[in-house]
């Protein structure tokens, strides 16, 4: 055992919480190093003096002044339950009146002679639409736009090409003629 | 007569049911006074009082704020017992709540620079109560130098850093478990073993050119 190691277990040793080779192996070592038994003997005759300093007892009044303390520690829970108490009749009193109030005029409504009901006239209107349906003889073309588009002008692109694509024809014919 | 009969009666009914609770553990105790039995309390002060006042004190160094903060102690221990989880150790609860006491007023007191550990104790100590170190039929040379090694002892643990301290006095004088110790101080068992092991080397330390 070398000195690094037996002043890690040296808490356990002054403790008396060591496995017994442990115990002997620190031991051993302190036979052998001066400088780790002046240490050890440095750290029990110090907690032999603090271990050896008197008890202080409590002043003679300790007690009469702990017993005041606790009366008024019982007076106030007393009176805390007390006040919870009465919070809790007057909620239950306010609880009641409202049910009795509701159970009251339902059997006031119940009791009055029924009624027809007159429900005022319901005007209905049809809106104009403002849009034109759209009219494409290629609806492929308006779904295969790219995620990208605002759906409107991909939809009227679609509907211009086909037109487009027919003037150029009509063109290239008469220019053959 | 009957009256005499009827006072004997009830005094030999308390009597036998003091000496019931002193017979008790804590847990039968605490048991007791959630049941109703407010004797049990007292006998819980009675167990406790000293031991509590000697931690404190130990750990603040003014014995009347360390009877103050006990009686707190005490106080709150009646408040909320029934909140006390009783498959725990009632000793571990209660330094538990005295340590929490001890440590505010520390913190307290740091903000307050004006009032100084070691200047408090020796006050508290010198002026308001007499002295149980000496014993009177002591020479006086020898009860001076009793005094005094006591003063340095004192004055040695105060030094110790305070989480240093707390653990140290729990260990050496309550004589408390590692596993009881992180409990109270709420560290882990490691931390416990290297903070005692820091305060013994240093009280070492600190008080070795005085006892040399």
């Amino acid at each position: 055992m070398d000195c690094r190691e037996f002043c890690d277990q040296h808490l356990a040793f002054v403790d008396d919480t060591l496995a017994g080779i442990e115990l002997v192996r620190m031991q051993r070592h302190i036979a052998e190093c001066e400088s780790c038994a002046k240490h050890d003997a440095k750290i029990r005759r110090s907690l032999l003096l603090f271990r050896n300093l008197p008890s202080i007892e409590p002043s003679p009044d300790f007690s009469a002044r702990l017993e005041v303390r606790l009366r008024h520690c019982k007076e106030e829970q007393l009176a805390m339950t007390h006040q919870n108490l009465r919070r809790g009749a007057l909620a239950a009193m306010l609880a009641s009146a409202i049910m009795l109030g509701y159970i009251g005029t339902t059997l006031f409504n119940q009791g009055a002679a029924p009624r027809d009901m007159i429900l005022p006239p319901v005007i209905a209107s049809v809106p104009e639409s403002d849009f034109t349906a759209i009219t494409t003889s290629a609806p492929a073309i308006v779904t295969s736009v790219s995620a990208g588009l605002t759906f409107w002008p991909a939809a009227l692109f679609a509907e211009q090409v086909p037109v487009r694509f027919a003037h150029s024809k009509l063109e290239l014919t008469n220019y053959t003629r | 007569m009957a009256d005499i009969v009827r006072k004997q009666a009830v005094s030999v009914e308390v009597s036998t049911v003091g000496e019931r609770l002193q017979a008790m553990d804590d847990s039968a105790v605490v048991t007791a006074f959630l049941g109703g039995e407010e004797r049990a309390f007292s006998e819980l002060v009675t167990r406790y009082q000293t031991r509590l006042l000697n931690f404190v004190y130990r750990t603040i160094g003014d014995r009347e704020k360390a009877e103050d903060l006990v009686q707190e102690v005490f106080i709150r221990v009646y408040r909320h017992l029934h909140r006390f989880d009783r498959s725990k150790k009632f000793s571990t609860w209660v330094y538990t709540i005295a340590s929490n006491l001890a440590k505010n007023e520390l913190r307290n007191r740091s903000r307050n620079p004006l009032v100084l550990f070691q200047t408090v104790q020796k006050n508290s100590q010198d002026e308001d109560r007499p002295l149980q170190f000496e014993d009177t039929t002591s020479r006086p040379d020898d009860m001076y130098r009793k005094r005094h090694l006591r003063e340095i002892v004192e004055e040695s643990v105060a030094k110790l850093p305070e989480h240093h301290r707390n653990v140290f006095i729990l260990r050496e004088l309550e004589g408390k478990s590692y596993e009881e110790i992180a409990e109270i101080t709420d560290c882990n068992l490691g931390t416990v073993k290297s903070r005692l092991n820091r305060a013994r080397n240093s009280f070492a330390e600190i008080i070795a050119p005085y006892v040399d």
